[in-house]
């Protein structure tokens, strides 16, 4: 997301060193899913997004938020705790950082197979992403349980 | 990034941070990003990562966009009394833009929607006095997070407030995140409380967490004194404040 060369320097610099210090982590096993317009597809952002009763994300966080597929967008805030990133856009359009009418529209042309009832999200901001692999493991789970074919993983 | 997570089937975007479908209000290049990379399920046979090319279709982004309200005061005052006076300016128009969208992203501090003043009179006060640690006691509001911490996110709703005044008022073209910072820390009385917080949170050296929560304050470029993040932070895993 994003070129190197669109962000701050000093920003650039930063994530570009953090890339290169991010542990490798290998491919998991290869799976071919069903056809698309088989399919049921889940979101999973790492916005930080939540609703407002939930707890929001903190400095390091590791766990998730459950986002029901019927949640309204007024219902959902956003507790990233990056500066460096545009939260007007979500403001103005949920639907580019958290696609759920995009998906809906997709599922009623037919291009999809349907819409998980359960979405997920994760605030990020980690350098060493092996930390959620107990997080992301317990929500493979659920989508098993839940149906879903493709997890559609949005980032900020 | 990517690579080095190795995903079974990834699509690279182009588009600025915060914006990962490209297009504000614009479902078929929003539905066309999704689409290719849905391909990706048909086409990669490997772990795959794939280039958009496409930039989202221009917005009226205007990089010399200007914000028509007068936001200097009349008189001078306190920063807490000038902020509150700005933030009194800025109302019709934010409230205005929650009515037309039927919500608000403000409220990631805990505050209510209707508590703007209650958050700019604390967030002046802190500029005002430096003290970053001290627990914040407002009558009513029921903070979703301890200072230091909880400045980060009193900053958040307070931008909140300001972008969503922004977004209702007449004009052809929408300033960029670019522009929003530039107008928030270069014209604005917010944009002083945050930089003076910011100033608080470096001379508490003695706390990791106001350290870190500096870098976290103001987006880079707009820190007075160089980078947001003086040195290598590496953020603490559920570390407590």
């Amino acid at each position: 997301m994003v070129r190197l060369s669109d962000l701050h320097p000093v920003e650039a610099e930063h994530l570009a060193a953090r890339a290169l210090a991010m542990p490798a982590i290998g491919p998991g096993e290869w799976v071919t899913p069903l056809p698309l317009d088989q399919a049921t597809v889940a979101i999973v952002s790492t916005a930080g997004l939540h609703r407002r009763i939930d707890p929001p994300f903190t400095v390091g966080s590791l766990d998730y938020r459950l986002i029901p597929g019927d949640t309204q967008f007024d219902d959902l805030v956003l507790s990233h705790i990056s500066a460096n990133f545009d939260r007007s856009a979500f403001g103005q359009d949920p639907n580019i950082v958290f696609p759920i009418d995009r998906l809906r529209e997709l599922a009623s042309s037919g291009e999809i197979g349907g819409v998980a009832r359960w979405h997920y999200s994760f605030m990020g901001a980690m350098p060493d992403p092996s930390q959620f692999e107990k997080a992301g493991e317990e929500i493979g789970r659920l989508m098993a349980q839940d149906g879903v074919d493709i997890a559609f993983l949005v980032p900020i | 990034m990517s690579e080095a997570v190795i995903p079974p089937r990834a699509l690279w975007v182009p588009f600025p941070l915060g914006r990962p479908l490209g297009a504000v209000d614009d479902s078929e290049f929003q539905k066309n990003v999704m689409r290719t990379a849905f391909r990706l399920l048909e086409t990669a046979v490997e772990p795959t990562i794939e280039d958009y090319e496409l930039q989202a279709p221009g917005e009226g982004f205007n990089e010399n966009w200007s914000c028509p309200l007068n936001l200097t005061p009349e008189s001078s005052g306190s920063l807490t009394e000038r902020l509150l006076a700005e933030v009194a300016l800025l109302r019709p128009w934010a409230i205005e833009t929650r009515r037309q969208r039927g919500r608000t992203l403000f409220g990631a501090s805990g505050a209510r929607e209707d508590q703007v003043d209650e958050l700019a009179r604390a967030f002046a006060s802190v500029a005002e006095t430096g003290d970053v640690t001290s627990e914040l006691v407002v009558d009513d509001v029921a903070w979703a997070f301890e200072t230091p911490l909880l400045l980060r996110h009193i900053a958040d709703d307070l931008r909140t407030f300001y972008h969503e005044a922004i977004a209702a008022q007449p004009g052809d073209t929408v300033p960029d995140h670019d522009a929003l910072n530039q107008w928030i820390f270069g014209e604005t009385v917010l944009g002083e409380a945050l930089l003076s917080v910011a100033d608080g949170l470096t001379k508490a050296s003695d706390s990791p967490m106001a350290q870190l929560v500096r870098g976290l304050l103001i987006p880079e470029g707009h820190y007075r004194g160089g980078s947001a993040f003086p040195q290598q932070t590496n953020f603490p895993i559920n570390q407590e404040t």
